[in-house]
C-alpha cells in the first residue's frame, strides 16, 4: 500500500491525498480538501466514497468525478482538474 | 421573480468568540421567516482564523502559534479559504427567498454590500464569484450555503489589514516564498479604513434600499441564545467538526 499527496492549483487549490494498491492502482482511501466552493457541500463526501476501489487511471476517474458532481455546481474545479489534482498523486516527485 | 421584502430583521450581535459566531450563523438559518430574511452585523473578539467547510486544520492553520496569540480557530459551513478575523466587520444574511442560480444570488446579496462600500466614498465592484474588489483590490469576501431552501451568506468587509500577522497563524507550502506570498497578498487586499460603526449604519441603510425594506432593530431570542450556546459546545469547538478533514 502506498500513500500519496498532490496539490494541484485550479481556479482554487485542490489537495488530495490517498493510498492505493502499488500494483493494481486501486485507491483505498481518499481525502479531497480545498477551499473551492461545491453545492451542495455533501457531494465531495459522495465522490471520496465512491473513489474507494476505483484504479488511478484517467478515464475511470474522471467518469466517477463527472457522475458524483452531475447534480452539483462546482466553483474554483470542474472535473477535468479534479481528475488531474487526483491522478497527480501518482507523480512519485510529488508522492510522500 | 422579484427580490422585494417589506422588512428585514437586523441583529447586531456585537463582538464574539469565532465558534459562538459561527454557531448563531447556523442557528438563525432556521428561525428566518418566509418573507423577513435576517441580516447580522458582527465581530470577532478575541480574533479568529476561520477556515472553508472543505479544508483541513491540519494543512491551513498553526494551531498552536495560534492559541499562544489568543487566536480562536473554527470550520465554517460556508467554503471558500483560510481568513484571519480581526479589523473588519462580518454580515450574514439569511433569506429563504433567493434566485436558485449561484452566482445570480451572490450578485443579488454582493450588491448592497457594494453599495454600502461606495456610500464611503469608493468605487468598489462586485468580482465573481464571491469577492468586492476596489482597483483591483479585495476589501470583501463572501461565502454561502443553502439548506431546506435557506440561504446563508456571510462575508467580511475590511477595515484594516495586518497581512504579516495573518501568514504569522496560517500554514504556507514555504518559508522560502513567505515573504513574496506577503508582498502578493499585501497588493491584492485591502481595508477600508473606516470604523465599525461607519460600516455598519450604511450597510442597513444599503439593504433597507436594495430590497425596498424597513429594517426592524431586533434582538436575539432566548431560544436562539440557548440554540447557540449549545451548538457552540456541541459542534464549532469540538475536534471531530474542526479536525473533520486530516490529509
Amino acid at each position: 500500500m502506498r500513500k500519496a499527496h498532490n496539490i494541484y492549483k485550479s481556479e482554487k487549490l485542490i489537495k488530495v491525498s490517498l493510498e492505493y494498491d502499488e500494483y493494481s492502482k486501486i485507491i483505498k482511501s481518499i481525502t479531497i480538501a480545498g477551499d473551492f466552493f461545491l453545492y451542495p457541500e455533501e457531494s465531495l463526501d459522495a465522490l471520496e466514497v465512491n473513489l474507494i476501489g476505483t484504479k488511478l487511471e484517467k478515464y475511470t476517474i474522471e467518469q466517477k468525478v463527472k457522475k458524483c458532481l452531475s447534480s452539483s455546481e462546482a466553483f474554483g474545479f470542474d472535473s477535468e482538474s479534479m481528475t488531474d489534482a487526483i491522478l497527480g498523486c501518482l507523480n512519485p516527485e510529488k508522492n510522500t | 421573480m422579484s427580490f422585494k421584502f417589506s422588512k428585514i430583521r437586523i441583529l447586531e450581535t456585537g463582538y464574539n468568540s469565532g465558534p459562538w459566531n459561527m454557531a448563531l450563523d447556523e442557528v438563525l438559518m432556521y428561525c428566518a421567516n418566509y418573507d423577513i430574511p435576517i441580516l447580522r452585523l458582527y465581530g470577532w473578539q478575541p480574533p479568529a482564523v476561520s477556515i472553508g467547510y472543505f479544508q483541513s486544520m491540519y494543512e491551513e492553520v498553526d494551531v498552536k502559534k495560534c492559541k499562544q496569540m489568543g487566536i480562536d480557530v473554527v470550520r465554517r459551513i460556508t467554503g471558500g479559504g483560510a481568513v484571519l478575523h480581526e479589523s473588519e466587520l462580518t454580515y450574514s444574511f439569511i433569506t429563504k427567498i433567493y434566485p436558485k442560480n449561484i452566482i445570480e444570488s451572490y450578485n443579488l446579496i454582493c450588491d448592497p454590500v457594494v453599495m454600502c462600500i461606495n456610500k464611503l466614498g469608493f468605487n468598489a465592484k462586485f468580482a465573481p464569484l464571491n469577492d468586492i474588489i476596489i482597483d483591483n483590490k479585495k476589501v470583501s469576501g463572501n461565502a454561502q450555503t443553502r439548506n431546506k431552501n435557506i440561504l446563508l451568506q456571510h462575508g467580511t468587509i475590511l477595515l484594516d489589514v495586518n497581512v504579516e500577522k495573518m501568514f504569522s497563524v496560517l500554514k504556507i507550502p514555504s518559508e522560502k516564498i513567505k515573504d513574496k506570498m506577503i508582498n502578493d497578498v499585501k497588493a491584492r487586499v485591502m481595508g477600508l479604513n473606516r470604523t465599525f460603526e461607519q460600516v455598519a449604519y450604511n450597510l442597513k441603510e444599503s439593504f433597507s434600499e436594495k430590497f425596498g425594506a424597513e429594517i426592524i432593530a431586533d434582538n436575539l431570542t432566548m431560544e436562539e441564545k440557548e440554540n447557540t450556546k449549545k451548538l457552540t459546545c456541541e459542534k464549532y469547538t469540538s475536534d471531530p467538526w474542526n479536525w473533520k478533514k486530516k490529509l
